[in-house]
Protein backbone atom coordinates (compact mmCIF):
# COMPACT_ATOMS: atom_id res chain seq x y z
CA UNK A 1 0.00 0.00 0.00
CA UNK A 2 1.52 3.54 -0.90
CA UNK A 3 1.02 6.02 1.44
CA UNK A 4 -1.19 8.38 -0.23
CA UNK A 5 -3.20 7.59 -3.23
CA UNK A 6 -5.30 9.37 -5.48
CA UNK A 7 -8.86 9.82 -5.50
CA UNK A 8 -10.26 10.12 -8.91
CA UNK A 9 -13.84 10.74 -9.39
CA UNK A 10 -15.54 12.43 -11.83
CA UNK A 11 -17.39 15.77 -10.77
CA UNK A 12 -20.05 16.88 -12.73
CA UNK A 13 -21.52 20.55 -13.20
CA UNK A 14 -24.56 20.87 -13.82
CA UNK A 15 -24.29 24.38 -14.87
CA UNK A 16 -21.54 24.13 -17.86
CA UNK A 17 -22.70 20.45 -18.36
CA UNK A 18 -19.48 19.52 -18.05
CA UNK A 19 -17.88 16.50 -16.70
CA UNK A 20 -14.29 16.92 -15.83
CA UNK A 21 -11.59 14.34 -13.77
CA UNK A 22 -10.70 15.10 -10.52
CA UNK A 23 -8.14 14.37 -7.94
CA UNK A 24 -7.56 14.58 -4.79
CA UNK A 25 -4.60 13.67 -2.83
CA UNK A 26 -4.84 12.14 0.94
CA UNK A 27 -2.31 10.51 3.06
CA UNK A 28 -4.22 7.54 5.09
CA UNK A 29 -2.89 8.98 8.19
CA UNK A 30 -5.63 11.52 8.06
CA UNK A 31 -7.92 9.37 10.47
CA UNK A 32 -11.58 8.72 9.24
CA UNK A 33 -13.09 11.61 11.80
CA UNK A 34 -11.01 13.96 10.68
CA UNK A 35 -12.10 13.83 7.12
CA UNK A 36 -15.38 13.50 8.35
CA UNK A 37 -15.24 16.55 10.15
CA UNK A 38 -13.36 18.20 7.15
CA UNK A 39 -16.13 17.38 4.68
CA UNK A 40 -18.54 19.64 6.51
CA UNK A 41 -16.20 22.07 7.01
CA UNK A 42 -17.63 25.03 5.15
CA UNK A 43 -15.09 25.63 3.09
CA UNK A 44 -14.68 23.52 -0.33
CA UNK A 45 -11.04 23.73 -0.55
CA UNK A 46 -10.95 21.28 2.63
CA UNK A 47 -14.68 19.53 2.50
CA UNK A 48 -14.29 18.88 -1.51
CA UNK A 49 -11.01 16.08 -1.39
CA UNK A 50 -12.24 15.11 2.01
CA UNK A 51 -16.02 14.02 0.77
CA UNK A 52 -14.17 12.86 -2.49
CA UNK A 53 -11.84 10.57 -0.08
CA UNK A 54 -14.59 9.52 2.20
CA UNK A 55 -16.52 8.32 -1.05
CA UNK A 56 -13.66 6.82 -2.42
CA UNK A 57 -13.19 4.77 0.48
CA UNK A 58 -16.69 3.72 1.23
CA UNK A 59 -16.66 2.76 -2.19
CA UNK A 60 -13.37 0.65 -1.81
CA UNK A 61 -14.85 -1.17 1.54
CA UNK A 62 -18.06 -1.58 -0.90
CA UNK A 63 -16.52 -3.17 -3.88
CA UNK A 64 -14.60 -5.56 -1.71
CA UNK A 65 -17.82 -6.55 0.53
CA UNK A 66 -19.73 -7.25 -2.87
CA UNK A 67 -17.21 -8.99 -4.25
CA UNK A 68 -17.27 -11.35 -0.74
CA UNK A 69 -21.31 -11.34 -0.87
CA UNK A 70 -21.56 -12.79 -4.49
CA UNK A 71 -18.61 -15.62 -3.81
CA UNK A 72 -21.09 -16.53 -0.70
CA UNK A 73 -24.34 -15.97 -2.10
CA UNK A 74 -26.19 -18.66 -4.97
CA UNK A 75 -29.05 -20.92 -3.89
CA UNK A 76 -27.00 -23.68 -4.42
CA UNK A 77 -25.28 -23.55 -1.01
CA UNK A 78 -24.71 -26.40 0.80
CA UNK A 79 -25.51 -26.19 4.32
CA UNK A 80 -27.29 -23.13 3.97
CA UNK A 81 -30.80 -23.27 5.64
CA UNK A 82 -33.96 -23.73 3.88
CA UNK A 83 -36.31 -21.30 3.93
CA UNK A 84 -38.93 -22.20 6.37
CA UNK A 85 -35.80 -22.51 9.26
CA UNK A 86 -34.68 -19.10 8.80
CA UNK A 87 -36.05 -17.48 11.70
CA UNK A 88 -35.06 -13.83 13.50
CA UNK A 89 -32.03 -13.56 15.95
CA UNK A 90 -33.86 -10.87 18.56
CA UNK A 91 -32.43 -9.31 21.08
CA UNK A 92 -34.16 -5.75 23.01
CA UNK A 93 -32.27 -4.04 25.52
CA UNK A 94 -33.30 -1.01 27.99
CA UNK A 95 -30.99 1.77 28.41
CA UNK A 96 -32.62 2.65 31.31
CA UNK A 97 -32.58 6.29 30.29
CA UNK A 98 -29.01 6.86 30.18
CA UNK A 99 -27.00 7.04 26.70
CA UNK A 100 -25.22 4.40 27.00
CA UNK A 101 -25.53 1.57 24.36
CA UNK A 102 -26.62 -1.50 24.39
CA UNK A 103 -28.08 -1.24 28.31
CA UNK A 104 -29.32 -4.02 29.79
CA UNK A 105 -31.06 -7.24 27.69
CA UNK A 106 -34.49 -7.27 28.47
CA UNK A 107 -36.36 -9.45 25.98
CA UNK A 108 -34.77 -12.53 23.68
CA UNK A 109 -35.68 -14.28 20.60
CA UNK A 110 -38.40 -17.01 21.92
CA UNK A 111 -38.85 -14.93 25.26
CA UNK A 112 -42.76 -14.12 26.17
CA UNK A 113 -44.20 -10.54 26.04
CA UNK A 114 -42.73 -8.04 28.64
CA UNK A 115 -44.29 -5.51 30.76
CA UNK A 116 -42.79 -2.43 29.22
CA UNK A 117 -44.91 -1.90 25.47
CA UNK A 118 -41.48 0.17 24.29
CA UNK A 119 -39.86 -3.51 24.37
CA UNK A 120 -42.99 -5.72 22.61
CA UNK A 121 -42.93 -2.83 19.60
CA UNK A 122 -39.69 -3.10 19.41
CA UNK A 123 -39.35 -7.03 19.38
CA UNK A 124 -42.51 -7.35 16.92
CA UNK A 125 -41.01 -4.50 14.44
CA UNK A 126 -37.82 -6.34 14.43
CA UNK A 127 -39.91 -9.35 13.60
CA UNK A 128 -42.18 -7.54 10.81
CA UNK A 129 -38.96 -6.19 8.85
CA UNK A 130 -37.39 -9.25 9.28
CA UNK A 131 -40.81 -11.26 7.84
CA UNK A 132 -41.04 -8.63 4.63
CA UNK A 133 -37.12 -8.91 3.40
CA UNK A 134 -37.43 -13.02 3.65
CA UNK A 135 -41.00 -13.42 2.36
CA UNK A 136 -40.63 -10.50 -0.43
CA UNK A 137 -37.57 -10.81 -1.69
CA UNK A 138 -35.69 -14.01 0.11
CA UNK A 139 -33.28 -12.15 2.08
CA UNK A 140 -32.26 -13.46 5.02
CA UNK A 141 -32.14 -10.79 7.55
CA UNK A 142 -30.27 -7.69 7.35
CA UNK A 143 -26.75 -8.61 6.28
CA UNK A 144 -28.71 -11.76 4.06
CA UNK A 145 -26.64 -13.54 6.20
CA UNK A 146 -29.00 -14.02 9.59
CA UNK A 147 -27.51 -11.29 11.37
CA UNK A 148 -29.05 -10.96 14.93
CA UNK A 149 -31.58 -8.20 14.91
CA UNK A 150 -30.42 -5.92 18.19
CA UNK A 151 -32.57 -2.83 19.11
CA UNK A 152 -31.96 -0.68 21.98
CA UNK A 153 -35.54 1.01 23.69
CA UNK A 154 -35.67 4.10 26.33
CA UNK A 155 -32.27 5.68 25.40
CA UNK A 156 -31.81 8.46 27.16
CA UNK A 157 -34.10 11.78 28.56
CA UNK A 158 -36.87 12.37 26.86
CA UNK A 159 -34.93 11.79 23.37
CA UNK A 160 -37.16 12.55 20.67
CA UNK A 161 -35.24 10.37 18.19
CA UNK A 162 -34.40 7.15 16.54
CA UNK A 163 -31.38 6.25 14.83
CA UNK A 164 -28.93 3.11 13.36
CA UNK A 165 -25.91 3.26 14.85
CA UNK A 166 -23.92 0.98 12.38
CA UNK A 167 -24.70 -2.45 14.61
CA UNK A 168 -28.01 -1.72 15.91
CA UNK A 169 -31.30 0.23 15.99
CA UNK A 170 -31.67 3.07 19.01
CA UNK A 171 -35.22 4.58 20.36
CA UNK A 172 -35.77 7.04 22.18
CA UNK A 173 -39.25 7.93 24.43
CA UNK A 174 -39.86 10.95 22.49
CA UNK A 175 -39.84 14.61 24.47
CA UNK A 176 -43.23 14.56 24.93
CA UNK A 177 -44.13 17.74 23.64
CA UNK A 178 -43.32 16.77 20.09
CA UNK A 179 -42.66 13.50 19.65
CA UNK A 180 -44.07 10.44 21.38
CA UNK A 181 -42.25 7.31 21.89
CA UNK A 182 -40.48 6.49 18.66
CA UNK A 183 -41.13 2.28 18.47
CA UNK A 184 -44.69 3.19 18.09
CA UNK A 185 -44.69 3.54 14.39
CA UNK A 186 -43.67 0.39 12.54
CA UNK A 187 -42.71 2.12 9.58
CA UNK A 188 -40.02 3.87 11.87
CA UNK A 189 -38.83 0.59 13.29
CA UNK A 190 -38.13 -0.92 9.41
CA UNK A 191 -36.97 2.51 8.33
CA UNK A 192 -34.04 2.19 10.76
CA UNK A 193 -32.97 -1.61 10.17
CA UNK A 194 -33.56 -0.86 6.40
CA UNK A 195 -30.46 1.77 7.24
CA UNK A 196 -28.83 -1.43 8.46
CA UNK A 197 -29.48 -3.43 4.92
CA UNK A 198 -28.28 -0.18 2.67
CA UNK A 199 -24.96 -0.36 5.00
CA UNK A 200 -24.89 -3.95 3.74
CA UNK A 201 -25.47 -3.60 0.03
CA UNK A 202 -24.78 0.01 -1.82
CA UNK A 203 -23.55 1.92 1.50
CA UNK A 204 -24.80 4.63 0.42
CA UNK A 205 -22.73 7.63 1.63
CA UNK A 206 -24.74 9.76 4.11
CA UNK A 207 -24.48 13.46 2.27
CA UNK A 208 -26.33 14.68 -0.58
CA UNK A 209 -27.83 12.64 -3.07
CA UNK A 210 -26.70 9.64 -2.04
CA UNK A 211 -27.09 10.47 1.01
CA UNK A 212 -31.05 11.36 0.59
CA UNK A 213 -31.09 7.95 -1.17
CA UNK A 214 -30.30 6.19 1.88
CA UNK A 215 -32.76 7.78 3.37
CA UNK A 216 -35.49 7.28 0.86
CA UNK A 217 -34.90 3.52 0.77
CA UNK A 218 -35.25 3.58 4.41
CA UNK A 219 -38.60 5.11 4.19
CA UNK A 220 -39.82 2.84 1.31
CA UNK A 221 -39.09 -0.25 2.91
CA UNK A 222 -40.44 1.28 6.34
CA UNK A 223 -43.82 1.65 4.75
CA UNK A 224 -43.77 -1.14 2.67
CA UNK A 225 -43.06 -3.12 5.94
CA UNK A 226 -46.39 -1.30 7.48
CA UNK A 227 -48.22 -2.27 4.36
CA UNK A 228 -47.20 -5.97 4.29
CA UNK A 229 -48.43 -6.11 7.73
CA UNK A 230 -51.47 -4.73 7.57
CA UNK A 231 -52.16 -6.45 4.00
CA UNK A 232 -52.52 -3.54 2.25
CA UNK A 233 -52.40 -2.66 -1.59
CA UNK A 234 -50.77 0.46 -2.92
CA UNK A 235 -54.13 2.43 -3.10
CA UNK A 236 -55.00 1.47 0.67
CA UNK A 237 -51.98 2.66 2.05
CA UNK A 238 -51.25 6.37 3.35
CA UNK A 239 -47.82 6.28 2.14
CA UNK A 240 -46.83 8.67 5.19
CA UNK A 241 -43.73 7.98 7.56
CA UNK A 242 -44.00 8.15 11.21
CA UNK A 243 -47.80 8.60 11.69
CA UNK A 244 -49.01 8.94 15.67
CA UNK A 245 -45.12 9.88 16.25
CA UNK A 246 -46.07 13.48 17.24
CA UNK A 247 -48.20 14.81 20.21
CA UNK A 248 -51.65 15.80 19.76
CA UNK A 249 -50.04 19.52 20.47
CA UNK A 250 -48.40 19.61 16.70
CA UNK A 251 -49.96 20.30 13.64
CA UNK A 252 -49.33 17.40 11.37
CA UNK A 253 -50.37 14.21 10.23
CA UNK A 254 -46.73 12.52 10.45
CA UNK A 255 -43.16 12.76 9.43
CA UNK A 256 -42.94 12.51 5.61
CA UNK A 257 -45.66 12.51 3.15
CA UNK A 258 -44.62 9.75 0.21
CA UNK A 259 -47.77 10.28 -1.91
CA UNK A 260 -47.60 14.49 -0.97
CA UNK A 261 -44.27 15.51 -0.01
CA UNK A 262 -44.20 19.11 1.86
CA UNK A 263 -47.83 18.13 3.15
CA UNK A 264 -47.17 16.25 6.40
CA UNK A 265 -47.24 18.87 9.02
CA UNK A 266 -47.57 22.60 8.88
CA UNK A 267 -46.88 23.69 12.75
CA UNK A 268 -46.03 26.85 14.25
CA UNK A 269 -43.09 25.62 16.06
CA UNK A 270 -41.91 23.12 13.64
CA UNK A 271 -42.68 25.52 10.88
CA UNK A 272 -43.87 23.28 7.61
CA UNK A 273 -42.45 19.95 5.78
CA UNK A 274 -39.77 21.59 4.06
CA UNK A 275 -39.63 17.84 1.34
CA UNK A 276 -39.76 18.53 -2.17
CA UNK A 277 -41.25 15.89 -4.86
CA UNK A 278 -39.70 17.22 -7.51
CA UNK A 279 -35.95 17.91 -8.63
CA UNK A 280 -37.62 21.65 -9.56
CA UNK A 281 -37.82 22.10 -5.72
CA UNK A 282 -34.28 20.33 -5.23
CA UNK A 283 -32.73 22.01 -1.73
CA UNK A 284 -29.54 23.33 -1.27
CA UNK A 285 -28.15 23.67 2.55
CA UNK A 286 -25.08 22.43 3.97
CA UNK A 287 -27.50 21.37 6.93
CA UNK A 288 -28.72 17.89 7.77
CA UNK A 289 -25.70 16.27 5.53
CA UNK A 290 -26.75 18.37 2.66
CA UNK A 291 -30.49 17.70 3.24
CA UNK A 292 -30.97 13.71 3.55
CA UNK A 293 -34.02 13.76 5.34
CA UNK A 294 -35.39 16.58 3.02
CA UNK A 295 -34.46 16.28 -0.45
CA UNK A 296 -35.53 12.24 0.42
CA UNK A 297 -39.08 13.26 -0.94
CA UNK A 298 -37.85 13.13 -4.51
CA UNK A 299 -37.10 9.46 -4.80
CA UNK A 300 -39.52 8.71 -2.28
CA UNK A 301 -42.13 10.18 -4.83
CA UNK A 302 -40.82 8.57 -7.43
CA UNK A 303 -41.24 5.14 -5.81
CA UNK A 304 -44.78 6.05 -4.82
CA UNK A 305 -46.09 6.92 -8.52
CA UNK A 306 -44.21 3.34 -9.45
CA UNK A 307 -46.23 1.84 -6.39
CA UNK A 308 -49.55 3.31 -7.38
CA UNK A 309 -48.78 3.22 -11.31
CA UNK A 310 -48.64 -0.64 -11.39
CA UNK A 311 -51.16 -1.18 -8.48
CA UNK A 312 -52.27 -4.35 -6.40
CA UNK A 313 -49.27 -4.79 -3.51
CA UNK A 314 -46.54 -2.48 -3.58
CA UNK A 315 -44.18 -5.14 -2.70
CA UNK A 316 -44.54 -7.76 -5.35
CA UNK A 317 -43.68 -5.30 -8.35
CA UNK A 318 -42.00 -1.49 -7.28
CA UNK A 319 -40.70 -3.08 -4.36
CA UNK A 320 -39.17 -6.02 -5.82
CA UNK A 321 -37.40 -3.45 -8.54
CA UNK A 322 -36.07 -1.33 -6.03
CA UNK A 323 -34.56 -4.26 -4.17
CA UNK A 324 -33.08 -5.63 -7.37
CA UNK A 325 -31.61 -1.86 -7.62
CA UNK A 326 -29.72 -2.16 -4.64
CA UNK A 327 -28.43 -5.45 -4.36
CA UNK A 328 -27.41 -5.71 -8.01
CA UNK A 329 -24.29 -4.24 -7.80
CA UNK A 330 -24.14 -1.83 -9.96
CA UNK A 331 -24.30 0.87 -7.61
CA UNK A 332 -21.46 2.97 -6.29
CA UNK A 333 -21.50 4.53 -2.88
CA UNK A 334 -21.88 7.86 -4.06
CA UNK A 335 -24.55 6.82 -6.60
CA UNK A 336 -27.29 10.32 -7.49
CA UNK A 337 -30.52 10.06 -7.68
CA UNK A 338 -29.96 9.59 -11.75
CA UNK A 339 -27.74 6.60 -11.38
CA UNK A 340 -30.06 5.07 -8.87
CA UNK A 341 -32.74 5.82 -11.57
CA UNK A 342 -31.07 4.05 -13.97
CA UNK A 343 -30.26 0.78 -11.60
CA UNK A 344 -34.23 0.89 -11.31
CA UNK A 345 -35.05 0.68 -14.95
CA UNK A 346 -32.14 -2.09 -15.58
CA UNK A 347 -33.56 -3.97 -12.62
CA UNK A 348 -37.46 -3.41 -14.04
CA UNK A 349 -36.27 -4.95 -17.65
CA UNK A 350 -34.03 -7.52 -16.32
CA UNK A 351 -36.86 -9.24 -13.80
CA UNK A 352 -40.17 -8.12 -15.82
CA UNK A 353 -38.85 -8.46 -19.42
CA UNK A 354 -37.66 -5.28 -21.31
CA UNK A 355 -40.38 -4.69 -23.01
CA UNK A 356 -42.53 -4.76 -20.14
CA UNK A 357 -44.97 -2.17 -18.31
CA UNK A 358 -42.89 -1.92 -15.39
CA UNK A 359 -39.76 -1.03 -17.53
CA UNK A 360 -42.15 1.78 -18.76
CA UNK A 361 -43.64 2.23 -15.65
CA UNK A 362 -40.17 3.17 -13.77
CA UNK A 363 -38.91 5.33 -16.66
CA UNK A 364 -42.57 7.65 -16.07
CA UNK A 365 -42.26 7.38 -12.43
CA UNK A 366 -38.79 9.13 -12.72
CA UNK A 367 -39.54 11.69 -15.05
CA UNK A 368 -42.35 12.79 -13.26
CA UNK A 369 -40.01 13.83 -10.42
CA UNK A 370 -37.80 15.50 -13.15
CA UNK A 371 -34.76 12.44 -13.04
CA UNK A 372 -33.47 11.05 -16.26
CA UNK A 373 -32.04 7.73 -15.47
CA UNK A 374 -28.27 7.25 -16.16
CA UNK A 375 -27.88 4.81 -19.03
CA UNK A 376 -26.89 1.47 -17.44
CA UNK A 377 -23.28 -0.13 -18.57
CA UNK A 378 -24.82 -3.61 -20.65
CA UNK A 379 -23.85 -6.40 -17.65
CA UNK B 1 -20.81 33.00 29.30
CA UNK B 2 -22.94 32.75 25.95
CA UNK B 3 -23.96 29.19 24.59
CA UNK B 4 -25.93 28.95 21.39
CA UNK B 5 -26.59 25.11 20.06
CA UNK B 6 -27.98 24.20 16.75
CA UNK B 7 -28.97 20.42 16.48
CA UNK B 8 -30.21 19.19 13.13
CA UNK B 9 -30.22 15.77 11.46
CA UNK B 10 -32.03 13.26 13.34
CA UNK B 11 -35.12 10.73 11.94
CA UNK B 12 -37.40 14.06 11.32
CA UNK B 13 -34.47 16.07 9.90
CA UNK B 14 -35.61 19.21 11.83
CA UNK B 15 -33.54 21.99 12.91
CA UNK B 16 -33.89 23.62 16.31
CA UNK B 17 -31.68 26.13 17.62
CA UNK B 18 -31.29 28.36 21.17
CA UNK B 19 -29.27 30.54 22.81
CA UNK B 20 -28.75 30.85 26.51
CA UNK B 21 -26.66 33.61 28.38
CA UNK B 22 -25.55 31.85 32.17
CA UNK B 23 -25.45 35.40 33.59
CA UNK B 24 -29.02 35.15 33.58
CA UNK B 25 -29.14 31.94 34.90
CA UNK B 26 -29.64 31.13 38.56
CA UNK B 27 -27.27 28.12 38.24
CA UNK B 28 -24.74 30.39 36.48
CA UNK B 29 -21.45 28.65 38.71
CA UNK B 30 -22.91 24.81 38.00
CA UNK B 31 -23.50 25.62 34.24
CA UNK B 32 -20.28 27.50 33.51
CA UNK B 33 -18.75 24.79 35.09
CA UNK B 34 -20.51 22.35 33.00
CA UNK B 35 -20.26 24.25 29.68
CA UNK B 36 -16.30 24.22 30.64
CA UNK B 37 -16.00 20.53 31.29
CA UNK B 38 -18.62 19.95 28.02
CA UNK B 39 -15.72 22.32 25.93
CA UNK B 40 -12.64 20.62 27.40
CA UNK B 41 -14.48 16.89 26.39
CA UNK B 42 -15.43 18.28 22.91
CA UNK B 43 -12.65 19.95 21.26
CA UNK B 44 -12.17 17.19 19.15
CA UNK B 45 -13.03 15.55 16.01
CA UNK B 46 -17.28 15.00 16.35
CA UNK B 47 -16.98 11.39 15.40
CA UNK B 48 -18.57 9.29 12.59
CA UNK B 49 -22.03 10.52 11.66
CA UNK B 50 -24.46 8.00 11.89
CA UNK B 51 -27.74 7.23 9.90
CA UNK B 52 -30.56 9.72 11.46
CA UNK B 53 -28.40 10.76 14.39
CA UNK B 54 -28.40 14.29 15.64
CA UNK B 55 -25.11 16.49 14.61
CA UNK B 56 -25.01 19.75 16.84
CA UNK B 57 -23.07 23.01 16.73
CA UNK B 58 -22.25 24.11 20.16
CA UNK B 59 -20.60 27.71 20.03
CA UNK B 60 -19.10 28.28 23.50
CA UNK B 61 -18.05 31.95 24.33
CA UNK B 62 -17.13 32.25 20.44
CA UNK B 63 -15.48 28.72 20.16
CA UNK B 64 -17.05 26.86 17.80
CA UNK B 65 -17.67 23.00 18.57
CA UNK B 66 -19.35 20.19 16.62
CA UNK B 67 -20.79 17.16 18.41
CA UNK B 68 -22.73 13.83 16.71
CA UNK B 69 -24.63 11.18 18.85
CA UNK B 70 -24.02 9.05 19.77
CA UNK B 71 -20.75 10.15 20.70
CA UNK B 72 -21.18 12.91 23.59
CA UNK B 73 -19.99 12.71 26.88
CA UNK B 74 -22.61 13.33 29.93
CA UNK B 75 -21.52 16.93 30.35
CA UNK B 76 -22.24 17.85 26.02
CA UNK B 77 -25.24 15.97 26.53
CA UNK B 78 -26.83 18.13 29.45
CA UNK B 79 -25.63 21.27 28.45
CA UNK B 80 -27.28 20.32 24.35
CA UNK B 81 -30.42 19.51 26.58
CA UNK B 82 -30.46 22.63 29.42
CA UNK B 83 -29.47 25.23 26.21
CA UNK B 84 -32.27 23.60 23.87
CA UNK B 85 -34.64 23.24 26.52
CA UNK B 86 -34.20 26.53 28.78
CA UNK B 87 -32.56 29.25 25.89
CA UNK B 88 -34.29 31.18 24.24
CA UNK B 89 -34.78 30.15 20.25
CA UNK B 90 -32.43 31.52 17.63
CA UNK B 91 -28.90 33.23 17.90
CA UNK B 92 -27.47 30.49 14.83
CA UNK B 93 -24.17 30.62 14.38
ZN1 LIG C 1 -32.95 7.44 8.35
Amino acid sequence: MTLCHFAGMDAHSKRTGQTRRVHAVFCPIVPPHVLDHLSRSGDPVLYEPARRTLEHDALQRTRRRITTVRMTAGPAAPGEAPEAEKKPRRTISDAEHREQLPGTKVRSEGEDPVDDASVNRAYAGLGATFELFLKAFSRFSIDGAGMPLDATVHYGEKYGNAFWDGERMVFGDGDGEVFRDFTLPVDVIGHELTHGVTQHTVNLAYFGQSGALNESVSDVFGSLIKQYGLGQSADQADWLIGDGLFTDRVEGVALRSMKAPGTAYDDDVLGKDPQPATMEDYVHTGSDNGGVHINSGIPNHAFYRLATGLGGNAWERAGRIWYDALTSGDLAPDADFAAFAGATVSAAASRFGEGGPEREAVVKSWSAVGVSPAEQAPA
Amino acid sequence: MRITVTRSGGFAGIVRNATLDTRQQSDAAELTDLARTALEEGRGAPGPVVPDGFFYEVEIDGEMLQWADPHLTAAQSALVKKVLGEGSPGGAP
